[in-house]
């Protein structure tokens, strides 16, 4: 560890790590009352667990992109962090606001929730992903606003480099267009217009800039290839990325009582948005085999360069699949979305944090890299996570086919329930792909607790 | 490493990807043209990636092509199961060219030879 301020990021990779365990046993409960409707009910009703099981998505992604700036931001500016005590402050701030929304998703009625947290004030509850309480909300805000002093203050006193740049950008979007979860209008047009300014923006805008520029820092370590060249990639993907994603924006517009413009102008863009996810898949290809240096930690370079592909096939490939607007007319909010969500959430964002947490968490421990053993088992937690993760996606596309046919597409369409009655299947077979997803997460949970093999390098080496 | 060699595996390789995400078809003609154009006086790196990339650009139609419309015809075109199969079908191959070209583009970049996995070994290496 080059700065020893960036011993700050542990304990964020640490909750994100639990936090991540947590999502996925709420995944696989939510998996299960699909075909078995009242599993755990009245305990744990289906709307429930889907609120948990996305929410904790978000913070522990949240949690890994905020380690992720600790540890890299120091080490990119070339000095220590502004203030790690704040650092370590938030932290405890965010895990607390965070625990106890979701224990009051899970011992509160939703709408007990709102009027407990005084909702009535300042309505923002009850809309999808952004379900928080508004307390919690102003906590995030304040969180987000402390991390991005620090890391502002860290960048713009040390060396400034397009690293660091792309990432403040990044982050600094995130913090901003997370105010529009704020503005909650009656009129359900425009509610759903600003709210789709959140949720789009983040994950197919900001979060990508945050995601080019962690993957970017990464590939410098571990390949050893001049900063300039993985910089003008950087740039150019970056680039894309906006010009695609923001107007792109437009493929949540078609249905929502919105211009039929936004038909023409959704479908053109969003189409080009898999560009930067491809470029993605070139840059990170393309420097690993340029790699002046054999790295060690040979579990770091598998993350980074699984992130490209399978952000590319998630984002890219199932995003595509749905995004014009005359397809997207028979598919949207099918099992179809689900299955892009699912391997677009995994393929960029879940992966890039793991890559991160691969490459720095040896390095906060003392070694260069994990011994031996230690990345066999956390390269099979990668196989046995990305594998049915594939497949998971795959049911789920199979799945949403079928229900479109049955349920929007064929001369006499059946129910919705009626439909999911007849792909039960599918969802049967994606529970067991989530089991094995669960396995391949405890194996990674496990690997960071085996010794044995070839001894690491000193954390010296890592000079690049 | 003649530079000129290198320019013309990289147009090989831009062109198979070219093919399967802009320009279906016509990209496929200017790769045909360049390998014609090419075949005798090409070094070893651009014929390698010229003959590689024309062999599994006629082996990715045929399997994109012709087995899904073969897949539509035995099951029917009214029915649900049938567009599950071709979809998925279609995607997953689609998705794997496209990486494999990826694969390829980064060998040419760096001045290397390149053997498309299964089928590669059909064509001049």
């Amino acid at each position: 560890m080059q700065y020893r301020s960036q011993a700050v990021a542990k304990p964020y990779f640490i909750a994100a790590i639990g936090l991540f365990v947590g999502q996925i046993l709420f995944g696989l409960v939510m998996g299960l009352q699909y075909v078995w409707g009242d599993f755990l009910f009245p305990e744990i009703p289906f709307n429930v667990a889907r609120m948990v099981h996305t929410n904790l998505l978000i913070v522990w992604l949240l949690f890994g992109f905020m380690g992720a700036a600790y540890y890299l931001v120091p080490e990119e500016s070339e000095r220590e962090l502004h203030s790690p005590g704040l650092a370590i402050l938030l932290f405890w701030v965010f895990l607390i606001a965070g625990a106890l929304t979701i224990l009051g998703y899970l011992l509160v009625p939703y709408a007990g929730l709102a009027k407990l947290t005084g909702n009535d004030l300042l309505p923002t509850m009850g809309r999808e992903f952004l379900e928080q309480p508004t307390i919690t909300k102003i906590g995030i805000v304040i969180v987000a606003l402390g991390f991005l002093y620090n890391i502002g203050l860290t960048i713009l006193g040390g060396r400034k480099t397009v690293v660091n740049l792309v990432l403040l950008t990044g982050l600094t979007g995130l913090a901003l267009l997370f105010l529009f979860a704020f503005y909650n209008p009656d009129n359900l047009v425009k509610d759903k217009f600003y709210w789709w300014w959140v949720v789009h923006l983040w994950v197919e805008g900001v979060w990508e800039l945050i995601l080019g520029s962690i993957l970017a820092f990464v590939l410098i370590k571990v390949t050893g290839v001049d900063r300039e060249v993985i910089e003008k990639w950087l740039y150019v993907i970056i680039a894309m990325t906006l010009i695609t994603g923001i107007i792109g924006t437009g493929h949540h517009y078609y249905w929502i009582g919105t211009p039929e413009y936004w038909q023409w102008w959704g479908s053109i863009f969003s189409a080009m948005e898999p560009i930067p996810f491809f470029m993605m898949t070139v840059f990170a290809f393309n420097m690993v085999n340029r790699r002046r240096r054999e790295h060690p930690n040979k579990a770091a370079v598998l993350w980074a360069l699984g992130t490209a592909v399978m952000a590319f096939l998630g984002a890219g490939v199932w995003g595509f699949l749905h995004t014009l607007a005359p397809v997207n007319y028979y598919t949207h909010g099918t099992q179809i979305t689900a299955a892009h969500g699912h391997m677009a959430f995994y393929g960029a964002y879940v992966m890039i944090v793991l890559t991160m947490i691969s490459y720095a968490m040896p390095i906060l421990r003392g070694q260069e890299a994990s011994d031996e053993r230690s990345q066999v088992l956390e390269m099979w937690s990668f196989w046995l996570m990305t594998v049915s993760m594939v497949f998971i996606t795959l049911f789920l596309t199979g799945a949403g086919i079928l229900q479109v046919w049955l349920q929007r597409y064929s001369t006499d369409p059946i129910p919705f329930m009626a439909a999911q009655e007849k792909i039960a299947i599918f969802y049967w077979l994606r529970e067991i792909a989530g089991v094995v997803f669960l396995i391949g997460l405890v194996l990674y949970v496990v690997s960071f607790f085996v010794k044995g093999g070839r001894p690491a390098m000193a954390s010296a080496a890592d000079t690049a | 490493m003649d530079a000129a060699d290198k320019r013309l595996a990289i147009a090989a390789e831009s062109l198979f990807l070219v093919n399967l995400l802009l320009a279906p078809g016509l990209a496929f003609a200017a790769l045909l043209l360049l390998y014609l154009k090419h075949r005798g006086d090409a070094g070893p790196l651009a014929a390698n990636h010229l003959s590689q990339t024309v062999g599994v650009s006629l082996v990715g139609g045929g399997l994109l092509v012709v087995i899904s419309v073969l897949i539509v015809l035995l099951g029917g075109f009214d029915s649900g199961y049938t567009w599950m199969v071709v979809i998925l079908y279609f995607t997953f191959i689609h998705s794997t060219l496209i990486l494999t070209g990826v694969l390829g583009l980064v060998k040419a970049l760096a001045g290397q030879p390149w053997r498309y996995p299964l089928v590669g070994r059909y064509f001049g290496s």
